[in-house]
């Protein structure tokens, strides 16, 4: 049976190739299916779901979604209780989560969201080329050439939605012999080991908290102490469940928190010596473990790029961005999924959007697919004209309701446009920090967004004629709420100005 | 002199100890209406602070600021060691408490709060005076 | 410029704000603070807008501008945002890359807990502050 019949995408040309088959894969097919814009999506994977085929190894998800919300399934605010599902734009392919899951808890199982994004490429008809590995990438005058298993794909804009799952170890000496948090096994085969885990962030938890009973001792080692979210009082850090470790540690029963420098691993027998330096005093210590496994953390696998002329940054090696999501350095080129928290938008007060997980990533790749539309296939986006004495109520009616404002706080604003002439067009959902910076011609912009007191309010930015935007904060409201008088008056006065009397 | 230290937000929220160290270090001088407490271009020896009366600070021949109880001067030589950028001139009878330098820097590199205070007063002047190139 | 973290620290011993600090303790600061990268042409810091940040630059170039008159311009090693930190006012100045920029952030509100865990920042910091009120006053005068 010929090849090219049973899977999609031969290789060759097309405007777009895709590379990527997790959420931020599957979200920018979508999307650029939605558009008419002709694509191939190629995947080394051999079924859809990203990282989600693998990890988490022993818990559930940390993202919810609530299947009795407080809005219904079919209300676009469900979104905001929906962390996982996709998104689309016809009924039967949004909010596929809460129907997979088996009613025992708020956070999906990794084979639930497997299956959910699976389920989703199912529904929508989504196409992938499946066990097509890229190798290669050069370019050939406008085009990007990828070298994969399977051929050559050239495209005229490559979106890499690759994730940040390659394993990374430091190169100190011994780390070649021990495993990763990757080759993670089943936990029964760590039954009565030593355990020596290389790691305090989530990862090194994960598996301390999931291999608690098997384990017979369980050392956590790096040179600084655990970061808990508890404790920073946000979800950077250890997450709270995975802390039982820390509870074991201080009643003494069998794991032990260890803040020192590994300078070596050893062989011995059929285990292994680490030799370590401690943080405090610089004691050195031998310790002896059956197991070791490096929680060292990952990097995104962005192979050749660099020779292509894309920039990297910090200790994944994200690639540096534009507020599109596009390679800073080499045009034509876009980041997709997770890797879309490499661009860090306004971070008020340190901050983050959540662009690294589901349910920030699924609007970035919208936002991107729309940007990628009009700038390279001059596709005409609809910009629904707005009447003036309704612009107050749309604005605040976004601001309360919007998900993607939501979702993405003080990252991903409403954007409308004031032009005299043509009257207060709808512009979408744009990068805040695009919009803040870029002149072009007058706008206004909603965003929803957190202050360093935790506060919750709408934030306005109204942009004149060439000139940057200038800020306004709203009120928050105790049921986030923003459609009230008060609100209305606030906005009504601050838009008269500039829009010379048209808005009420 | 502790409850006159107390009351100058440069000292405030310093530890107890940091208290009782400034208060054995400090001296207390006493300035008449038009005589100089420091002078532009003096290797400076410390920082001052008013507790009574008001003086004028003066660069070259311009009267740049007033200074009344409270209010302290002089900490920028303390820091950078470079010599006195106005003079300090009492405009009534006019009573300072004295910090030498090396006191003072001794405190700074035990008391957080005392250098966390100092930045922000220093903070506060660059602000003051317009021309700044920083924020 | 994909610094892995053994190079990051290294970097971090070269800059003169950090420059009092052991190699546990600079460690200590790259753990605290959070590589980022923004485009050419991007504010970090917006003339009026709420939100704080301290910002010490790895690498590329940022502009410091006052109604859209440039006043400095900062580099490697050079740190910005904490004034704005420190007297709880929003800045009074755009500051704006001017090449691709790679810094180290960290969250305003963390920024008072942080100089008080390591004092020699607080110190360098000091007379940074302190050599910027003598420039000023001496263009004045």
């Amino acid at each position: 049976m010929p090849e090219s019949s049973d899977r999609p995408f031969p290789p060759g040309d097309y405007p777009v190739v895709v590379v990527g088959s997790g959420p931020g894969g599957l979200q920018a097919s979508y999307y650029l299916r939605h558009l008419g814009i002709d694509h191939a999506v190629i995947s080394a994977d051999s079924s859809a779901g990203g990282m989600f085929r693998r990890f988490p190894f022993f818990q559930r998800l940390l993202s919810w979604t609530k299947p009795y919300g407080p809005v219904p399934r079919d209300d676009r605010f469900y979104e905001w209780y929906d962390w996982n599902s996709l998104l689309a734009e016809e009924p039967a392919s949004k909010a596929i989560m809460p129907g997979l899951m088996d009613g025992t808890s708020s956070f999906p199982s990794r084979p639930e969201m497997e299956l959910n994004l699976a389920t989703f490429a199912e529904r929508t008809g989504l196409s992938v080329r499946y066990d097509c590995s890229w190798e290669q990438t050069r370019r050939d005058g406008e085009r990007f050439v990828l070298q994969t298993s399977d051929g050559e794909y050239r495209g005229q804009v490559v979106i890499f939605a690759v994730g940040i799952a390659e394993p990374y170890k430091p190169d100190t000496p011994g780390f070649e012999h021990v495993a990763h948090y990757v080759d993670t096994r089943s936990p029964e085969s760590y039954a009565g080991k030593r355990l020596f885990i290389v790691g305090k962030e989530n990862s090194g938890f994960e598996l301390a908290t999931g291999l608690l009973q098997w384990a017979q001792r369980i050392v956590l080692c790096s040179p600084r102490p655990a970061k808990l979210s508890v404790n920073t009082h946000s979800l950077l850090g250890v997450r709270a469940r995975y802390i039982q470790p820390v509870e074991d540690q201080i009643l003494g029963g069998g794991v032990f928190m260890l803040n020192a420098s590994i300078n070596r691993i050893d062989r011995l027998g059929n285990g292994f010596r680490i030799m370590c330096s401690r943080s405090e005093g610089g004691a050195e210590l031998a310790i002896d473990a059956d197991e070791v496994i490096a929680a060292t953390g990952f990097v995104c696998p962005l192979r050749d790029l660099a020779d292509i002329g894309v920039s990297m940054f910090g200790r994944s090696q994200l690639p540096s961005m534009t507020n599109h999501w596009e390679s800073a350095t080499a045009p034509g080129v876009y980041f997709a999924g997770t890797i879309g928290q490499g661009v860090s938008g306004m971070k008020k007060y340190g901050l983050p959007a959540n662009s690294g997980a589901v349910h920030g990533a699924r609007y970035n790749a919208r936002t991107l697919v729309y940007h990628v539309a009009q700038k390279h296939f001059n596709v005409e986006l609809p910009k629904p004209m707005v009447e003036p004495s309704r612009l107050v109520d749309t604005l605040l009616e976004e601001a309360t309701r919007a998900p993607e404002l939501w979702n993405q706080k003080s990252y991903l604003a409403r954007s409308f446009l004031l032009n005299p002439s043509t009257g207060i067009l709808d512009e979408g959902v744009v990068p805040l920090a695009d919009f803040v910076d870029t002149e072009g011609p007058a706008a206004v912009a909603i965003a929803v967004e957190t202050d360093d007191t935790g506060d919750i309010h709408p934030a306005v930015y109204v942009r004149e004629e060439r000139r940057p935007a200038v800020e306004t904060l709203l009120s928050s409201q105790a049921m986030h709420d923003f459609r009230t008088a008060e609100h209305r008056a606030q906005l009504s006065s601050l838009l008269s100005g500039v829009t010379a009397g048209a808005v009420k | 002199m502790t409850s006159a230290l107390g009351r100058v937000p440069l000292f405030e929220g310093v530890s107890e100890e940091s208290m009782e160290r400034l208060v054995a270090v400090t001296g207390e001088m006493e300035f008449e209406p038009g005589q100089f407490v420091v002078l532009q271009g003096q290797v400076g020896t410390g920082l001052y602070v008013i507790v009574g009366g008001s003086v004028r600070v003066v660069r070259g021949t311009e009267e740049i600021a007033r200074l009344g109880p409270n209010d302290f001067f002089g900490e920028l030589s303390v820091i950078d060691q470079m010599p006195r950028n106005a003079s300090v001139q009492a405009i009534e009878p006019t009573r300072c408490l004295a910090l030498a330098s090396w006191d003072l820097l001794d405190l700074l590199e035990s008391d957080a709060k005392l250098s966390l205070n100092l930045i922000r007063g220093l903070a506060a002047r660059v602000r003051g005076q317009g021309e700044l190139h920083h924020h | 410029m994909a610094l892995s973290p053994q190079e990051l620290v290294d970097t971090l011993a070269g800059l003169s704000l950090f420059a009092d600090l052991s190699r546990p303790q600079l460690e200590q600061v790259a753990h605290k603070m959070t590589e980022e990268s923004y485009p050419v042409g991007q504010r970090i810091l917006r003339q009026g807008f709420t939100g704080t940040g301290f910002y010490v630059i790895l690498d590329g170039e940022v502009a410091v501008r006052i109604d859209g008159d440039e006043r400095a311009r900062l580099q490697k090693g050079d740190f910005f945002g904490e004034m704005s930190i420190l007297l709880g006012e929003p800045p009074v100045a755009d500051v704006v890359t001017t090449r691709q920029l790679h810094v180290l952030h960290l969250g305003g509100p963390e920024l008072e807990g942080f100089l008080r865990d390591h004092p020699p920042i607080m110190y360098r910091m000091l007379k940074t502050v302190a050599m910027r009120l003598r420039n000023a006053s001496q263009l004045r005068s």
